[in-house]
């Protein structure tokens, strides 16, 4: 798991890259403190290279979405697989997520 | 594939990466492969996280068998067991910021036949290889 932070103007850009899955989920999980403890209010997800995703990943980003609205914050996954996207539409998760078509779509849309 | 494999995760990952090497080289579509990579370690990680609770010292047995149009998989863990018809539906309003209950809605969903045995503490599925459900 390789995770890329980039700053663009406001918003707080995650570049994920191989899976989130029940090894990789304290990692990712550990990579946001610094965003939830500058409380920063604007941040993607760009999921483009993650081609997997398990219920400890989909419970990973959930938590940080729950962290991240708990002071405010709003967050935007952007660039998922149609293999990904699916299990976020079983799960319902489409639901709770905003979810974007790009990673520009995500940047300038909050 | 019949084995008996350690409560680690790492382990997880090393028996699933095989089975799916399996079922690409048989020509296995790919959608249909994704969808029994989750269902697979959604049943190893409730065995060794719910059902053998992270304890080192116990085992998950793991059996597969590739037909020619199915993969069944059998995983029994050594815990107390669980009655699957009162997981939370995860997909539920009130359950969608909550943690638990979506890998066996997962394993649900994308395996085409399941069932369990002894008590809970053994899940085998089926997933046939011309039927597509993403």
């Amino acid at each position: 798991m390789q995770i890329n932070v980039e700053q663009k103007g406001e918003v707080t850009v995650y570049n994920m890259s191989g899976d989130i899955d029940i090894n990789t989920s304290p990692e990712v999980k550990k990579a946001f403190d610094g965003a939830m403890k500058d409380k920063h209010e604007k941040v993607v997800i760009n999921l483009k290279d993650v081609g997997y995703v398990d219920s400890s990943g989909l419970a990973t980003l959930v938590e940080i979405l729950k962290n991240l609205r708990a002071y405010g914050g709003k967050l935007k996954l952007s660039n998922l697989s149609d293999k990904v996207k699916g299990l976020f539409e079983i799960t319902k998760l489409d639901k709770l997520f905003d979810i974007v078509a790009d990673e520009e779509e995500a940047v300038s849309s909050f | 594939m019949k084995v008996l494999i350690e409560n680690d995760s790492r382990r997880l990952k090393q028996v699933s990466r095989e089975l799916i090497e399996h079922l690409k080289a048989k020509g296995v579509h790919e959608d249909i492969v994704f969808d029994i990579h989750v269902g697979f370690e959604e049943a190893l990680r409730n065995a060794m996280v719910h059902g053998n609770r992270n304890d080192p010292s116990k085992s998950v047995r793991v059996e597969t068998k590739i037909e020619d149009n199915a993969v069944v998989i059998s995983v029994e863990d050594e815990g107390e067991g669980f009655d699957p018809s009162v997981v939370p539906d995860p997909t539920l309003e009130e359950n969608l910021l909550k943690e638990g209950g979506r890998g066996v809605y997962l394993m649900n969903h994308l395996m085409d036949e399941i069932r369990y045995e002894n008590g809970g503490r053994k899940v085998i599925m089926t997933k046939y290889f011309d039927r597509k459900h993403l």
